[in-house]
């Protein structure tokens, strides 16, 4: 097992409470104005829907400087106005760590999934400490798959507005569903629930040091799930409501850690996914319902611009990943990007780039930093192009939209297998995009 | 006057026939060696291109840069690198093992000053060459962050890392090589000087407006929607 010694406090808290049926593992980092809410949703979650399991919620905290621990520890619940059918049987223990190693949500899942496997849990939950739209539902949703269903990972399913979660819609679910199979809608939700032998089999792998520690905890929960054959399924939570504050990071390095991740794990799972084609529907559970969702304003201006100024910057580095057609087609949209509602950068256009970069990121580990991080203005320029193109539409239309792109990178796959096992794919759309100017200069 | 005549050029004839039987064996001798040298610098490249994969060799050089750093469009081969290296060095061991056949002060010397030198012309190479790997590499990293971030001109800082990096590169091959070290580190000094005078004069001066509005565009926008917007990208 690739284990790190607990916490001294961890320790202590280990030997008051000594076994739990069930977990639910509370990542924090100054969540002072959210986490109580969270808390007590978990607490009363617990407390209505299984009232015969000894619960225990746990804080992992990244050392906050707020009051986020002692809330964890003071909020409380009235039980009498949750009209619970029966009185709960067996307690439900709070407890609150700092966690060690590498600052980030990965970290603080380690511990999480490390105190639920020495109290023996037999399921276990995850849900983010900033959460405004969770409730005690949302405890029963993610735990009663694992306990009742015999699932081992239970992935959220949310209303979401049609700007939010753009790395999930653009790339994330799409191409792990066109990878894997399996149409596991919010990949990196960021609320799980997982039996005892998927948070085991976490623990079991060496590679927590990694990205993992951060951004890519989410994706790499899903990817292991899937691609190991664990029984997934998915749980509709309503609207995902959440207090914006992320203090320390910047867009590029999350992609750069949500998306590296992705790559690391295809190389990981190569003979998996090689041998996968098409998708199929997950089960979803919980009833479905809409929901009013808060406005997100985008800044096209911002991001095209952005894109713009990357065409003359990086295309150094763009020409590295990209082939001399596929970079060629990307240099062409620089003008198009000055006159902004015209701007479009075409699904087969997007995917192939994200196949090429997969690709590129497999054959040069030294130059991984620079490719990632130079992948920030392509996916601003397509998250502008979806929102040029979606401005109008409802969210139904969207969810086809966003179909379409994941029928397209599933029906490019075969160029992602060629081009990854270096048999020099064909262009799957030749011409495209391309005219007299296709004929790229590359300055260094 | 004919015997003096006759004299003269028995004289000189014996000096030739002298500086003949001196330097002709050694002179032989030292073209065998170095034909040998030849020879044998042929076989072993020609083995070692033909005998080795490399395919290790080849990864590791893609992988790192360093082939693409070396030219032909990144599409440099280890085996026949390492060959040529070896055909060299066979080479040059060849002539100094010639040279030194002729066993006078100046062979001496000559032999001396290439073996003492050789090792240190490898390490000042090899030093050129991570120089300017490095460079390459964190020109890169300082044009995507300076992109990312939205600085003016990522170009020209990227190239200024890369031209600062090779720079001190060269300042620790000179120092190696003994080869005018002190001009070579003045030089560094009064260009670091240089920069950090330029930058400092720039912001005070000239590009003072622009740095103040470039801050005061990044300080105008609403933090709180900047987080939200990066919250709603997962």
């Amino acid at each position: 097992m690739g284990q790190t010694p607990l916490p001294t406090e961890a320790l202590n808290a280990l030997s008051a409470v000594r076994e739990a049926d069930i977990v639910i593992g509370i990542p924090s980092y100054n969540n002072a104005a959210t986490i109580g809410h969270v808390v007590r949703a978990a607490h009363a979650g617990l407390a209505k829907y299984f009232p015969q399991f000894t619960g225990a919620i746990i804080n992992s905290d990244g050392g906050s400087k707020d009051a986020t621990r002692k809330l964890v520890l003071s909020s409380q619940i009235q039980d009498t106005h949750l009209l619970m059918l029966s009185t709960p049987l067996k307690p439900v223990h709070r407890l609150s760590c700092p966690y060690h190693g590498i600052p980030g949500k990965g970290s603080a899942f380690r511990l999480v999934f490390q105190m639920a496997s020495l109290m023996k849990a037999k399921a276990c939950a995850v849900v983010d400490s900033d959460l405004r739209s969770i409730t005690p539902e949302w405890i029963d949703l993610l735990i009663r798959p694992v306990l009742l269903g015999g699932f081992d990972f239970v992935a959220p399913y949310y209303h979401r507005h049609k700007y939010d979660g753009t790395i999930t819609n653009s790339i994330v679910y799409p191409l792990t569903r066109a990878l894997y199979g399996r149409r596991l809608r919010q990949p990196i939700g960021g609320d799980f629930g997982v039996s005892n032998a998927m948070f085991s089999r976490y623990l079991a792998r060496d590679d927590w040091e990694t990205d993992v520690a951060r951004y890519g905890i989410d994706i790499w929960m899903t990817t292991i799930a899937v691609a190991e054959g664990f029984r997934v399924c998915q749980s509709f939570l309503g609207a995902k409501l959440h207090d914006a504050k992320d203090p320390g990071s910047d867009l590029s390095a999350m992609l750069q850690q949500v998306v590296g991740s992705v790559f690391t794990l295809m190389q990981e799972y190569q003979s998996t996914w090689m041998a996968q084609a098409g998708s199929q529907d997950v089960d979803l559970f919980g009833f479905r319902y809409d929901v009013g969702l808060d406005p997100i304003e985008v800044n096209l201006e911002r991001m095209l611009g952005a894109f713009r100024r990357a065409c003359d910057d990086l295309r150094e580095i763009w020409a590295i990943a990209l082939r001399p057609q596929t970079l060629a087609a990307v240099l062409n949209l620089s003008k198009a990007a000055m006159s902004g509602s015209g701007f479009r950068l075409e699904d087969d256009l997007w995917v192939r780039l994200i196949y090429e970069f997969a690709c590129t990121y497999k054959q040069k580990p030294v130059e991984r930093s620079h490719l990632l991080r130079s992948l920030t203005p392509l996916y601003l320029a397509r998250v502008a192009s979806f929102v040029i193109e979606t401005k109008h539409l409802f969210a139904a239309e969207v969810e086809e939209r966003i179909e379409k792109l994941c029928r397209c990178f599933e029906e490019l796959k075969p160029y992602l297998t060629d081009l990854w096992l270096g048999k020099g794919a064909e262009d799957p759309r030749p011409g495209l995009q391309q005219g007299p100017q296709a004929i790229v200069e590359v300055k260094s | 006057m004919i015997r003096t005549l006759e004299e003269v050029f028995q004289r000189a004839l014996g000096r030739l026939s002298d500086q003949i039987t001196t330097y002709l064996p050694p002179l032989l001798v030292a073209l065998t060696m170095v034909l040998v040298a030849l020879l044998l610098a042929k076989g072993v490249r020609w083995l070692l291109v033909r005998a080795v994969n490399g395919a290790r060799l080849d990864r590791f050089l893609k992988d790192s840069g360093l082939s693409s750093l070396l030219g032909g469009a990144g599409r440099v081969r280890g085996v026949p690198l390492v060959a040529g290296a070896a055909y060299w060095l066979i080479l040059i061991a060849g002539l100094l093992a010639a040279v030194d056949v002729f066993d006078t002060k100046l062979t001496s010397q000559i032999v001396e000053t290439s073996v003492f030198l050789l090792p240190k012309l490898l390490i000042a190479g090899a030093i050129l060459l991570v120089g300017a790997w490095l460079a390459q590499y964190f020109g890169r990293s300082a044009l995507v962050w300076a992109s990312n971030e939205d600085l003016p001109a990522p170009r020209r800082l990227a190239a200024l890392v890369r031209a600062v990096l090779v720079f001190v590169a060269v300042v620790v091959a000179a120092e190696v090589l003994s080869f005018a070290a002190n001009v070579f580190f003045a030089a560094f000094v009064i260009f670091a000087g240089g920069v950090a005078l330029t930058v400092s004069l720039a912001l005070g001066l000239g590009a003072r407006e622009a740095v103040e509005r470039h801050l005061r565009g990044k300080a105008e926008r609403p933090p709180e929607k900047e987080e939200r917007s990066l919250w709603n990208h997962l």
